[in-house]
């Protein structure tokens, strides 16, 4: 009987002597593979003069080791129909491949290469060098990237979240090979890695492989915990940005809890309430939100009277106690003020009465139906388990799923009371300088 | 994936009142179903004074039906753990309903709820129409954005259906009101012209039964046929537009091309990967990225539709680094004109592009994304399964003659926008 993909597989589960953590999830009937390898590296584990080295290093992860000289991982992986990509976070850089799954040895060979070979010279960082600075450009053309970023330099002022995962334009300037080595060799190997394996494929067969070329390289990877503690923002923060842009735009913050805080249940069910979707718990599966949510209290308290064009909240759970942020760009006329007004009276109401029993059940129903059908595909299973293992454990998603079904309202009410807390708040608005047609 | 490649043979089912139906066997296990409605509604058809009238209905429709209020309609999704998704072209308007597989049958009624009964609430009308003209605002101020479509007004003359967005301008968006878009849906949200594509595990016959049942179009009107002027040849052009206090500048070189239909279009398309269409390897990327480190983003696409087509080579890159970034991209589109491409090179493309259909088929959503580029149009129901037959029997020389009239530089035009300073 064929297995019915949507929920998660059977898993197979086993930690090498190296420390590496290795997760196989086979779907038989699957035409892919899917190699992931998430290190719990990011930018939390740089500091000033080196920010953005997690990202640069996640580039040049693709510039070649001894064994696979500059353009040849993009081939090898490309060349059989593969794709292949990165991404950094605060917490985590993860790497991936999807093959035709007869190729898996492929990524398996390139990760195991590169986990602890990657050469960065200096002549490929320098030519890199641009590469992101056009990258941190293109973000920058966007009036969101910036208030975002200002929001977090104003929300924390010592732990490593205050700074860009990009980085700062002035260590792009100046970060150099030797501290791109230096800060790879330290962090990056087998005791902070989770390798993931998802998609058509023989699991013992697999774990055989893996045991053979993994299992051979040295334990490695230095502690990556943050010893920095964030103080509590006393007073409110804010700031006023001007650039080019369509209309205002204003994003507001509050410290939120760690991803393993008893709160973080309660405080997805608000983020849920207030910005229409689970982040981790949405039907279609993924990281990001991407509808609109005319059901959100957001939704309904500024994009329905004309306020906003758009208006959302976003709980993006993390290691270290985060923000948690309500986004809203204002429809053309509208003042800054009075969506701010508009803001805070739909905090105020959330705090004051708690939710609805009918947005309670919403929500409810909303996370056991989008997690019905998270597992669909070998890339999407690689991305979810390797999420929930690297960031916890993989039974952290049953345990948090458990904890989402039994929030209270009065919990949710609590919770709203605790977080939004005017004087702990960080504010920015972003006012566009008049709309330029071009020269 | 149960029989070899079953999501790559489609089935043909009987027309509805003139309505097409497809079929697509999911990925084997699949827990998901996915269906899609198109019709030709896209912006292209926007009567002339009111531009915007398309892409503003095509997202009323998707707020809400006259059973359903917005809210309705999002709980209703929720409930089902399914998604509404809408887009449009220049061309055609669609509508995507995705969900668990054992649902199949009740959402594509709502999909036909959606299509056919939609609410023009006036709120949902307001409320997109201050999206539009957020967006219009946009695409003056966002380089990307600006230089997308101030290409298309260069190399399409006035009336053309595809030299605009389809955002329409501030005052035609506000001319906007529900009679028009009523009369819109009536002559273009219509049976003849447009397809239902299923991906499902039921069977056809349950696939055309539901069908029947829940789509039926009160409109008999013909299908609309898009007009286009035609295209004058002349000298490439090139538009530099300052933006200042932006920090990238974005870099557009593209023209007219070939409808998805012509005889040169599978060696166009290999063509279009070798320039820069498949990722990290092709020679945009290489030279532009990968060598020089000048871009993070090269890369070219070709848009075929049915009556035409686009092709754009595109690049962002620094203020002080465009006037370099310019010339290697003309010269690669004139390379792939000029020259054979290495033997060695199209068969390392053309592996590539072979195996990669087997990463459409991991869930029923990519693998509904080619049943429904097959739909659209009107291709054989084996279409996919003899793409791979049809890329081995390009050569060299098809490769060059197909960029030749895909990637036409006589009425191409380049657009460079953002912080390029005093021009």
């Amino acid at each position: 009987m064929v297995h019915r993909t949507g929920a998660r597989p059977r898993l197979t589960r086993f930690r090498l002597a190296n420390g590496l953590r290795v997760v196989l999830a086979p779907e038989a009937a699957s035409p892919t593979s899917s190699v992931w390898v998430w290190y719990r590296v990011g930018s939390k584990n740089e500091h000033p003069g080196i920010t953005g080295a997690s990202h640069w290093v996640e580039h040049m992860l693709f510039e070649g080791s001894p064994r696979y000289g500059k353009g040849e991982i993009d081939r090898a992986i490309v060349g059989v129909g593969g794709e292949l990509n990165a991404f950094t976070d605060t917490d985590f850089t993860a790497y991936y491949s999807t093959v035709p799954r007869d190729y898996l040895r492929i990524p398996l060979d390139i990760e195991s290469d590169r986990m602890t070979r990657a050469l960065i010279e200096d002549r490929e960082v320098e030519r890199e060098r641009t590469v992101i600075h056009s990258e941190r450009e293109g973000n920058e053309n966007w009036p969101e990237f910036r208030v975002d970023e200002e929001l977090n330099q104003l929300a924390f002022r010592i732990h490593p979240y205050r700074w860009e995962v990009l980085g700062h334009r002035v260590d792009i300037e100046r970060l150099t090979a030797e501290e791109l080595r230096e800060y790879y060799h330290r962090y990056y190997g087998t005791r902070n890695a989770v390798l993931v394996v998802a998609g058509g494929f023989a699991p013992r067969d697999v774990a055989r492989e893996i045991r053979r070329r993994f299992g051979r390289l040295p334990p490695s990877g230095h502690d990556v915990a943050v010893r920095e503690t964030e103080p509590p923002i006393r007073g409110e923060r804010r700031a006023e940005l001007t650039g080019p842009g369509t209309t205002p735009l204003l994003e507001m913050g509050w410290r939120s809890p760690a991803l393993h805080d008893p709160k973080t249940p309660a405080t997805m069910v608000l983020d849920t309430i207030l910005g229409g979707d689970s982040r981790l718990f949405s039907a279609g599966g993924g990281w990001g939100r991407g509808a609109e949510h005319p059901s959100s209290r957001l939704y309904r308290a500024l994009v329905d009277p004309g306020l906003a064009v758009r208006a959302t909240s976003e709980w993006r759970p993390r290691e270290y106690p985060g923000l948690f942020t309500v986004h809203a760009q204002a429809a053309r006329g509208v003042p800054l003020d009075r969506l701010e007004e508009a803001i805070d009276a739909e905090i105020v109401r959330l705090t004051r009465t708690g939710p609805s029993r009918r947005e309670l059940e919403d929500v409810r129903t909303k996370v056991r139906r989008g997690a019905a059908l998270a597992y669909e595909g070998a890339s999407r299973i690689g991305f979810r388990l390797g999420y929930f293992a690297t960031v916890g454990s993989i039974e952290f998603e049953d345990e948090l799923m458990r904890s989402l079904l039994r929030v209270t309202a009065d919990q949710v009410q609590d919770r709203a009371k605790d977080l939004f807390r005017p004087d702990g708040r960080v504010v920015v608005r972003f006012t566009p300088t008049e709309a330029n047609g071009g020269s | 994936m149960g029989p070899e490649g079953a999501p790559l043979r489609l089935e043909i089912g009987r027309p509805h009142e003139g309505l097409r139906v497809v079929r697509q066997p999911p990925p084997a296990g699949a827990a998901s179903f996915s269906a899609t409605y198109f019709a030709p509604a896209g912006w292209g058809f926007d009567p002339a004074g009111v531009e915007g009238t398309a892409r503003l209905l095509n997202q009323v429709m998707a707020s809400a039906t006259q059973r359903l209020d917005r809210v309705q309609l999002a709980r209703r999704l929720d409930r089902s753990g399914a998604t509404l998704s809408h887009a449009i072209s220049p061309e055609a308007a669609e509508f995507t309903i995705w969900g668990p597989a054992d649902e199949w049958r009740p959402l594509l009624g709502l999909l036909a709820e959606v299509v056919r009964l939609p609410r023009y609430d006036p709120e949902d009308i307001a409320r997109v129409r201050r999206q539009l003209l957020e967006r219009q605002l946009r695409e003056l101020t966002q380089p990307a954005s600006r230089a997308n479509s101030e290409l298309l007004k260069l190399v399409y003359p006035p009336a053309h259906p595809y030299r605009s967005t389809g955002l329409g301008t501030r005052r035609s968006v506000e001319r906007l009101d529900r009679a028009r878009l009523e009369r819109f849906h009536r002559e273009h949200y219509t049976a003849d012209g447009a397809a239902v594509v299923v991906t499902s595990a039921a069977s056809l016959s349950s696939v055309e039964r539901s069908i029947r049942g829940v789509f039926s179009f009160p409109s008999k009107s013909k299908p609309a046929h898009l007009r286009f002027p035609r295209l004058r040849a002349r000298s490439p052009e090139r538009r530099v537009l300052d933006l200042p206090g932006q920090s990238q500048v974005e870099i557009r070189l593209g023209g007219p091309s070939i409808p998805q239909d012509a005889p040169a279009y599978t060696a166009a398309y290999l063509g279009n990967e070798v320039l820069g269409g498949r990722p990290l390897q092709s020679r945009l990327f290489q030279r532009i990225r990968a060598r020089n480190g000048l871009a993070y983003h090269a890369s070219s696409d070709l848009d075929t539709m049915r009556w035409g087509g686009i092709w754009t080579a595109q690049a962002g890159t620094g203020p002080d680094r465009w006037r370099r970034v310019v010339p290697m991209l003309e010269a690669e589109v004139g390379r792939l004109r000029r020259e054979l491409v290495p033997q060695r090179e199209l068969s390392a493309t053309r592996r590539s592009t072979v195996g990669a259909m087997q990463l459409a088929l991991e869930s029923t959503a990519e693998a509904h994304g080619l049943a429904v580029d097959v739909a659209y149009h009107e291709l054989p129901a084996d279409y996919l399964l003899r793409w791979p037959a049809r890329l081995r029997s390009v050569r060299p020389v098809d490769v060059r003659a197909a960029a030749r009239l895909a990637f036409d530089q006589n009425h191409s035009a380049t657009i460079v926008a953002g912080p390029v300073g005093p021009v």
